[in-house]
């Protein structure tokens, strides 16, 4: 049978999409909105806000999470950004070897990976009750690693390097072309491996779960509420995640626009 | 000869093999299913022919059976691992000594064995639709977003929920006739267990009328007999017990926890001499075990937090590896899982042991119950669901699943007595052994604790061990208490106890830990602001 050619026009072509962010974006915003600010009848209420910053533990446990998440976010960059900068930077013979054997964790299944690690802390600790921080922030810096490497090693590996001999010539030091130059042109990296590891450290309860934290993260309460089927309390809270993200993303993106006003100037 | 029969069923338990070779049949038939339906298909998408097909295909099948016509479709939801799945090799065949010395094999899955049994009992061919769940959750969950199932095996309290929001069919009249013969349900289960079913009631009905129960057992204290003393095991108090910080697990849901923290903040009332020789003793520790006032659900809090600093870590499955790996030395078990815990343990001679607190236990129950959305008036229907749970409760089907699974049937055989037969296979003592014991099992199998009929000899360390799990003793089911589902109000005011316990508690820093923080504070703001003034810094003089 012979096709009949049909052109879509450009507005056409879009309606998919739009569908899609409507069925799986807004509709499902708007249902989270709608149970967390009602009760169990359906009536409108600030019960579900008030109850959750009025509650000593509730509080506690946001802090906690972001605790952990700053603490984890933190120790990926410092350990992944020398590492992407020496695999992108100093002409390893082999640099997309090396990078893939950093990323080669991530194709093996994370529980496996977790039971692994459990195994090899308790060896370590003797017991793994008594260090539950740091276990967690272990074990998900393990987990997320990669997720920060990636972003930074595709900035640095993009880097022009005219500017850094630029920088040189005109008796910048080491140290101020790393700072001055570097390091900015860098940023987008970082920032998109701060998102990319911030956000899921503050929610991702199955490895508080395996490496025996027996501590609510935020993820974990909303789990919690959902399990008693508590579904205003639950949308409230991932509600109260969602603005604390959005917070972070914008402070960041600011940073990094500002910065590359800056940039700009400079140049 | 014991320790042979022990490591056939730990065998049987570990063998995945039916597994794959199930899963290869599926395949296969899938294949064949794929490469013979395309080709009707190809004639210009007549969907009748197809149809037509098909169900020539199914009539075929059952050209055997006398099949009258009509057929019965059965939904059944049921936890995982918790049926006979069939496939067992002919060397695994269970001898019983009972009166006709009956040889037990499961050869195929229990559901192909029922819908056999159905077509030719009641001449009906039923179709049964098997699915699994995790947790009552989930369960329930699912019975919230659609109509899934008509016969479904919940836990107690989820059960009570349902029985609450009046969404069970009643089981008929019929089901409890004990002139039929093939009402195995009602005939052979146990007496102890029916008294418990008929006389707890919900919103003024007693669970009998809506449930019919499948597996039972207590809670208690999986230990290390070598580290911990048998006296220390038996009180709740050792689920908090600094000497042991880290030692032990604790169940990561909000009830069994509650009901531990209730053990131990009531300790000195249980254990009253004169509370333990009144004779409503029973009555007493059900009211104790139930409080939810405001004020004992404060001090629970402080407890489970304090059980929450000492134990090595929440768990729903875990605390069985890490019990028989010998990480912790203590594990707060269901003694269903606490005969897994045991037999997996024997394997590496490694000897663990089960004990049920002192001051109480929490009798629970697994229990077969239909859903009225899912039958629906069906007559024919809610026939085959209650023919289901007869034919579960036939006593050679009942150690089957017994044997496949572990736990306890509430059936105890009624005129037959296979089921005593299996216990006695599985626990009685060789007649060579030397360290053995008289164990009573009567207040289960007959009501009747000096039942000389009901005695099973065992070597001694059975005493704590798998048989006092699976069969515990008339003394531990008279502190055996049913924890009763709670209404919204308290339901809510426990719930909200538990996300306090397992939020994290900002009183509990140190000024040490505040000033940890405050320095990991400081240094982030000064490397930010490095940051910020490179240009400053860096700038060539």
């Amino acid at each position: 049978m012979k096709m009949k050619n049909i052109r879509f026009s450009r507005k056409q072509l879009c309606i998919p999409y739009a569908l899609f962010l409507f069925c799986f974006v807004i509709l499902p915003l708007a249902v989270i909105v709608y149970y967390a600010f009602t009760d169990g009848s359906g009536r409108f209420t600030l019960a579900n806000l008030l109850s959750f910053f009025s509650n000593g533990n509730t509080i506690g446990t946001l802090c906690y999470s972001l605790v952990i998440a700053a603490a984890v976010t933190l120790v990926c960059l410092l350990i992944a950004y020398p590492v992407a900068y020496i695999l992108a930077r100093s002409g390893l013979k082999r640099g997309p070897v090396t990078l893939m054997l950093f990323i080669m964790p991530m194709w093996i299944n994370f529980t496996l990976r977790l039971t692994a690690l459990k195994e090899i802390l308790t060896v370590l600790e003797g017991n793994l009750s008594l260090h539950p921080f740091l276990n967690t922030v272990i074990a998900m810096t393990y987990d997320f690693l990669p997720f920060m490497i990636l972003p930074l090693y595709t900035t640095l590996l993009q880097l022009d390097e005219s500017l850094l001999e630029a920088a040189s010539d005109l008796g910048a030091g080491p140290a101020a072309v790393f700072f001055r130059v570097t390091l900015p042109l860098s940023m987008p990296g970082i920032i998109s491996g701060i998102t990319m590891t911030f956000l899921p450290a503050m929610t991702n309860y199955v490895i508080l779960d395996m490496i025996y934290n027996s501590t609510y993260i935020m993820g974990s309460l909303i789990g919690s509420y959902f399990n008693i089927y508590d579904w205003n309390n639950g949308s409230m809270i991932s509600l109260i995640l969602f603005a604390v993200i959005c917070i972070i993303t914008l402070i960041t993106g600011k940073g990094e626009r500002n910065n590359a006003e800056n940039r700009g100037a400079i140049l | 000869m014991r320790t042979e029969k022990k490591t056939e069923k730990i065998f049987r338990r570990q063998n995945h093999a039916p597994r794959f070779a199930k899963m290869v049949r599926a395949v296969i038939a899938g294949t064949i299913a794929f490469a013979v339906l395309p080709v009707p298909a190809d004639f210009s998408g007549n969907a009748a022919l197809i149809a037509s097909a098909a169900s020539g295909e199914e009539s075929g099948q059952t050209e055997g059976g006398k099949s009258s016509g009509e057929k019965v479709t059965l939904r059944i939801a049921n936890w995982e691992e918790y049926i006979d799945e069939g496939d067992w090799d002919e060397e695994e065949a269970i001898e019983l000594e009972d009166e006709e010395n009956t040889v037990i094999l499961g050869e195929n899955s229990m559901v192909e064995d029922f819908e056999e049994w159905y077509l030719g009992t009641y001449g009906i061919e039923v179709n049964v639709e098997y699915s699994t769940f995790g947790t009552n959750e989930d369960l329930y969950n699912q019975l919230t977003l659609g109509n899934d199932f008509d016969l479904v095996c919940p836990s107690e309290y989820m059960f009570m929920k349902l029985i609450a929001e009046d969404r069970l069919q009643p089981l008929s009249e019929e089901f409890f006739d004990e002139e039929n013969e093939e009402n195995y349900y009602i005939r052979g289960v146990s007496d102890y267990i029916r008294n418990i079913f008929d006389t707890n009631t919900i919103n003024g009905e007693p669970w009998s009328r809506y449930a019919a129960g499948y597996m039972w057992g207590t809670t208690g204290i999986v230990y290390n007999p070598e580290e911990i003393t048998k006296e220390e095991a038996s009180h709740w108090a050792i689920l908090a017990d600094p000497k042991y910080r880290g030692q032990v697990t604790i169940k990561d849901n909000v009830r069994d926890s509650y009901f531990a923290a209730l053990g131990i903040l009531n300790e000195d009332e249980l254990l009253d001499p004169e509370f333990l020789s009144s004779p409503d003793r029973l009555e007493q520790i059900a009211e104790v075990m139930n409080r939810t006032d405001e004020e004992t659900v404060a001090a629970a809090e402080d407890i489970l937090k304090q059980m929450k600093e000492n134990a090595y870590s929440f768990e729903s499955d875990s605390g069985k590896a890490d019990m028989v790996t010998g990480k912790v030395l203590a594990n707060y078990q269901w003694s269903g899982d606490a005969v897994y815990t045991l037999d997996q343990a024997e394997i590496d001679d490694y000897y663990l042991a089960y004990a049920v607190p002192e001051e109480c236990t929490n009798i629970w129950f697994d229990g077969w119950v239909m859903l009225k959305d899912g039958i629906d008036g069906n007559a024919a229907k809610q026939q085959a669901a209650e023919a289901f749970i007869n034919f579960m409760s036939r006593p050679d089907n009942v150690v089957r699943n017994m044997y496949y699974i572990g736990y306890t049937s509430v059936i105890a055989g009624g005129d037959s007595d296979i089921i005593y037969a299996y216990a006695d296979w599985c626990y009685g003592a060789e007649e060579d052994a030397e360290d053995t014991f008289e164990y009573p099992v009567g207040f289960f199998f007959s009501g009747d604790d000096s039942d000389p009929d009901y005695v099973i000899t065992a070597e001694s360390d059975q005493a704590d061990r798998q048989l006092f799990a699976q069969y515990p003793p008339r003394d531990v089911l008279e502190r055996a208490v049913v924890m009763q589902y709670f209404d919204q109000e308290n339901n809510q005011r426990i719930n909200q106890m538990w996300v306090n316990v397992r939020c994290f508690d900002l009183a509990t820093l140190s000024w040490q830990d505040w000033a940890k923080i405050g320095a990991g504070v400081v240094i982030l703001l000064a490397a930010v602001l490095i940051f910020l003034k490179r240009d400053d810094i860096f700038r060539k003089r």
